[in-house]
């Protein structure tokens, strides 16, 4: 079971300056596991899965991704973001790359295999989320959820072994809401291990294996969708989730 | 007998002129090339080198030209190290100009979005591809009119070289008008040459200023 672990949080703790964003925060995310985050605006979310890949540092506690003791040495922090994908609220992209180049360029600078061989794995998961045809574009030519579906191609080029979205679809349209989830709930049939920071309930209780609810930069409670949704332990889940479905 | 404003004299000033656009030249280029390493050394992250980086911007800023200038030229030569009037203000104008072009790249570095260096962190880029391929490109495209608008002041400003004997456009106007007794025609020579040199740069300038505003208004 142990080599089936491929994120270990152990008592994470993090300052951003005197303000502690997470308290204690403990995760194990096994091979394959399909995980939602959520939790009320400020309670960590964001900041928990940007500790994964580094984004932030860590003030206490320990990261382990696949194996790999996250500290401080740009070693640690390579071999880290080599293994982890990630999609975020505003897509990211580069303006000045046709969609083609943004998904070649860390595969030929960071994995430094040749531009024809990236240029064909780029064009194959460009297929996959349905946009190959779009490949010598300008991502400013494109919807917004073709741009994030193009992100999502972008960071499946580097063939992480986990991917983390920071709430994916918050940025979008609702008309193109649907595009990208059907894109991430593809993913998650392949099997990819994924953490999604959503308020999409749809999507969490049709992919999620769990549900996390993050509150005050602490990790509340947690279960499978159907458990979470139906019957929430604290009063603190049972009220963010009445917001929440108030507003859908 | 005076002589009068003729193909001599012309060809003086176009004499100038070549020795203004050297100038122009050679403070620009060097001055780009240390102004990205302060802008790189002003953005780097490190606390220690920033600040260092800040205090040589504001240095340069913040005194005046003629100064440096004169720096430069006796300064040195107290020292022992006898310049020539043009390596001396073409160090003098680099230096400066490295300090401008410095600033105004650290502002267009900032003004790249965060999450552009994020999305380029995330997936495994190291600093140097993530400012060679992501932040530069971007940052020289906002940074341009600004450059090209200190570019047009850098070819107008070289006229103060003439305060260490250096002979430029402006002073070879002088000279002219000295000989010919004629200000008037020898000036107003003297600055269409300026204006063609430098109104298809402003022009060009805010071509591009226009076209970024309209870019990102999309
Ligand atoms: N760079 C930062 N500097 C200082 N404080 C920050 C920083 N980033 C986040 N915070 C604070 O940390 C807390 C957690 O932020 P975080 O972005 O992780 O929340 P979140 O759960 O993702 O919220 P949202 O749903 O609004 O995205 C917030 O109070 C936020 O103000
Ligand atoms: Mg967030």
């Amino acid at each position: 079971m142990q080599d089936n672990i491929l994120i270990e949080m152990k008592g994470v703790q993090k300052w951003y300056g005197g303000y502690q964003a997470l308290r204690d925060v403990d995760l194990i995310v096994r091979k394959g596991e399909k995980i939602v985050l959520c939790g009320p605006s400020g309670s960590g979310k964001s900041t928990l899965i940007r500790c994964i890949n580094r984004l932030e540092a860590i003030q206490q506690g320990s990261i382990v991704v696949n194996g790999h003791r996250l500290d401080d040495s740009i070693k640690a922090i390579d071999v880290v973001r080599q293994d982890v994908g990630m999609v975020f609220q505003s897509f990211n992209l580069f303006p000045h790359m046709t969609v083609l180049q943004n998904c070649t360029l860390a595969p030929i600078r960071a994995r430094r295999i040749s531009k024809s061989e990236a240029e064909a794995t780029a064009r194959k998961y460009l297929e996959r989320v349905h946009i190959g045809d779009q490949a010598e574009k300008y991502p400013a030519q494109l919807s917004g959820g073709q741009q994030q579906r193009v992100a999502i191609a972008r960071a499946l080029c580097m063939q992480p072994k986990v991917m983390l979205f920071d709430e994916p679809t918050s940025a979008l349209d609702p008309e193109m809401v649907k595009e990208v989830l059907d894109t991430m709930i593809g993913l998650a049939n392949d099997g990819m291990t994924m953490i999604c920071v959503t308020h999409e309930m749809g999507f969490a209780r049709q992919v999620a294996d769990r549900v996390i609810f993050m509150a005050e930069g602490q990790i509340i409670e947690e279960g499978a969708p159907d458990a979470f949704f139906r019957n929430p332990q604290h009063a603190r889940t049972r009220q963010f989730l009445g917001e929440i479905l108030a507003h859908h | 007998m005076t002589p009068h404003f003729g193909l001599p004299e012309f060809g003086f000033l176009l004499r100038g002129l070549q020795w203004t656009v050297l100038l122009t030249l050679v403070a620009f280029v060097g001055g780009c090339t240390a102004g990205l390493a302060v802008a790189l050394l002003r953005t780097c992250g490190h606390k220690g080198v920033e600040w260092i980086t800040r205090i040589y911007i504001g240095i340069f800023q913040g005194t005046p030209l003629l100064l440096q200038l004169f720096v430069v030229y006796y300064g040195l030569a107290l020292t022992g190290l006898k310049l020539d009037a043009f390596v001396a203000v073409a160090i003098g104008f680099t230096v400066n100009a490295s300090a401008f072009l410095g600033e105004i790249w650290r502002g267009a570095i900032q003004a790249v979005p965060r999450g552009q260096t994020e999305a380029a962190m995330a997936l495994g880029l190291h600093y140097s591809s993530r400012m060679r391929d992501i932040v530069l490109p971007q940052a020289i495209r906002i940074s341009l009119p600004a450059t090209i608008g200190y570019l047009v002041q850098l070819i107008k400003g070289t006229s103060l070289a003439a305060i260490v004997g250096f002979i430029e456009l402006a002073r070879a106007g002088q000279i002219v008008s000295n000989q010919t007794f004629q200000p008037l025609l020898v000036f107003g020579v003297v600055g269409a040459m300026y204006f063609i040199l430098c109104w298809p740069l402003s022009w060009w300038g805010s071509r591009m200023e226009a076209r970024l505003a309209l870019a990102s208004q999309r």
